[in-house]
């Protein structure tokens, strides 16, 4: 440890007491119960205060995984939750690193663009939400008028399921790849002007300079954007609640995991709460988070040693 | 001001654009390109936000024929906005004041090893990020302490955020150790050490970590949702879904309602840019 400057004795409790009210709140609101969901998995724990709580063991997960039309509801879920992952980050990567490339040029008027592509992402989902929820107004709204004049018609939010989940993707990836974007320009602003002018002197053409100079450079911004995006979208599901609601054939698992667990809340109607059978559900999504998570670790891992040694 | 979000615009594409000079036209259609994708449903927004709704109806994207800030008035009087953001006014700016407090003196000794097992603490902060989400049993906690429903428990839900102690904890580092030295040496004590050296040598971080912890609570929907169930302790987003349940047709009015509620966040967001934006990408370089 390293030497405490700030007295002996008593003195030395300083630091300790002053931590602890921090500390005691981190344990008691976020490190304790988000262990502690394993162990409610194994409950039929409800929302009802002092309802008792008993042991089920692996009937939760028995009913999540093996449970006739639930289960293969939940198996839906499961799918679309990756379907959705899968598309965000792969579009919002892409978007975010064409973006930051031409927005990190000296043009005029760039500031304006990066502010605003960057904004949404403080709004909250909320906002985002209903912003789109009016530009998809399907009786006329811009989006309708637009597709209309190309002969498309689309009931947008209200469509199709699978149209619908289309559109939460689309509205995702509008809202956050400010966010991709922004940690792509900090990466491509630590790679030295030098290589771009030695490219420049060797006379390589724009694309091979990206290939071979910003693409290997950039590597640590994409490793943290895949990460990142990955996580992100998998636990996403604020936008569905806002934009369409708890609708069959739209679920993902972090939105079934709330209707289970707290109620489908979409209205005044709320179903009963299933506590243990939620937190089973949490675990089934923590070791999909975890699972992907590591082994797209692992990959850019790899990839990183062999790019830059 | 919005030369704030980063200084230096690289040259590095200059010889690009002199070479080719539809790399430049290219570029500009690309951000036009975008720009309508980006301010297109704010300009939607505001242009219904004017209408009337017999005009809404007739045609949705025409500009309106007269500006009429009726809807406004409505909006704030009908989705009961003076007590659903003095609501979230308070929820935001208790719990930021608390949590920034309680970090400071979670990050620094942290960050100098003050305490013992400094480096297993940061790392049980770090595990957090990772972990299922805490939802459930935080809900059965709240429930049996019987702080369901009531806004001293919603506000201690926001008393934590462990991306805050991390970016903290990495400024807290580059401050000289020196300085603790030649402080104690003077006979200034731990607490009035932190309090008045290290807080105001660390308002870039502060600053950069109240405003993402501020955002974040400003915008939290789920947690009201689960939490509170008393109209009168609703914050402004809960009020807005609930308004949109009852409005959700008159778009006029429950546009006028969004912006009303959009107008803070972006203020905020062009005087606080370079925060947010910190605060967002923090560590995402260097790891």
């Amino acid at each position: 440890m390293a030497n405490y400057h700030f007295g002996r004795g008593k003195a030395r409790w300083a630091p300790y007491l002053l931590l602890l009210p921090g500390f005691f709140f981190y344990l008691l609101i976020m490190l304790g119960p988000s262990l502690a969901t394993s162990v409610y998995s194994f409950t039929d724990a409800t929302g009802i205060r002092g309802a008792p709580v008993n042991w089920v063991g692996l009937d939760n997960y028995k009913e999540f995984l093996f449970m006739g039309q639930a289960s293969r509801d939940n198996y839906d879920a499961l799918w679309r939750t990756l379907v959705f992952c899968f598309g965000v980050t792969t579009i919002q990567f892409t978007l975010g690193l064409i973006m930051s490339v031409v927005v990190n040029q000296k043009l005029r008027g760039i500031n304006f663009f990066r502010t605003l592509y960057f904004m949404p992402v403080i709004l909250g989902a909320v906002i985002q939400g209903l912003i789109w929820s009016l530009f998809l107004y399907p009786l006329g709204g811009p989006m309708a008028q637009l597709l209309g004049a190309v002969g498309i018609q689309s009931e947008f939010l209200g469509g199709q399921p699978s149209e619908a989940f289309a559109w939460v993707m689309a509205v995702q990836i509008w809202a956050n790849m400010g966010i991709t974007m922004m940690i792509f320009i900090a990466g491509l602003q630590t790679i030295p002007e030098e290589l771009y002018e030695a490219a420049k002197i060797d006379g390589a053409s724009p694309w091979s300079v990206f290939r071979n100079v910003t693409w290997p450079l950039l590597t640590p911004a994409v490793n943290t954007n895949l990460i990142l995006n990955i996580i992100g979208s998998l636990q996403a599901w604020q936008l569905f609640l806002v934009l369409i609601g708890y609708r069959n054939g739209t679920q993902v698992l972090g939105y079934l995991i709330f209707a289970q667990a707290f109620g489908q809340t979409s209205g005044s109607v709320t179903s009963a709460f299933r506590q243990g059978y939620g937190a089973a559900a949490s675990i089934v999504l923590f070791c999909l988070v975890l699972v992907i998570g590591m082994s797209v670790q692992v990959f850019l891992r790899r990839r990183e040693k062999r790019i830059l040694g | 001001m919005n030369a704030t979000i980063a200084s230096e615009p690289a040259t590095k594409k200059q010889a690009t654009t002199r070479r080719i000079n539809w790399g430049r036209i290219v570029s500009y259609l690309v951000l036009l390109f975008f720009a309508v994708i980006y301010l297109g449903p704010l300009l939607m927004l505001l242009s219904t936000s004017l209408k009337t709704m017999p005009d809404f109806m007739k045609n949705a994207t025409a500009l309106p024929a007269t500006l009429n800030f009726q809807n406004y008035a409505d909006a704030w009087e009908k989705a009961n906005f003076p007590r659903y953001l003095t609501n979230t006014i308070l929820y935001t700016v208790s719990a930021t004041v608390i949590y920034l407090i309680s970090a400071v003196f979670v990050g620094f000794p942290l960050a100098r090893g003050y305490v013992k097992g400094a480096g297993f603490l940061l790392t049980l902060y770090i595990i957090a990020l990772f972990l299922p989400v805490a939802l459930i049993p935080q809900f059965q906690l709240m429930l049996s302490l019987g702080l369901y429903n009531n806004p001293f428990g919603y506000v201690m839900l926001f008393l934590v955020n462990p991306i805050g102690i991390v970016i903290l904890v990495n400024y807290f580092k580059t401050l000289p150790i020196e300085l603790d030295e030649a402080a104690a040496m003077d006979g200034c004590g731990y607490l009035r050490f932190v309090a008045t050296v290290i807080l105001p040598l660390s308002r870039p971080a502060i600053a950069t970590v109240a405003v993402l912890h501020a955002i974040g609570i400003w915008n939290e929907l789920i947690l009201p949702t689960i939490y509170l169930t008393n109209k009168d302790y609703y914050p402004i987003t809960r009020g807005m879904i609930v308004f949109q349940g009852v409005y959700g047709s008159d778009w006029p009015t429950l546009a006028a309602a969004v912006l009303i509620m959009t107008l803070p966040m972006l203020v905020i967001f062009l005087v606080l840019q370079r925060y947010i934006v910190s605060g967002l990408t923090a560590g995402a370089v260097k790891g």
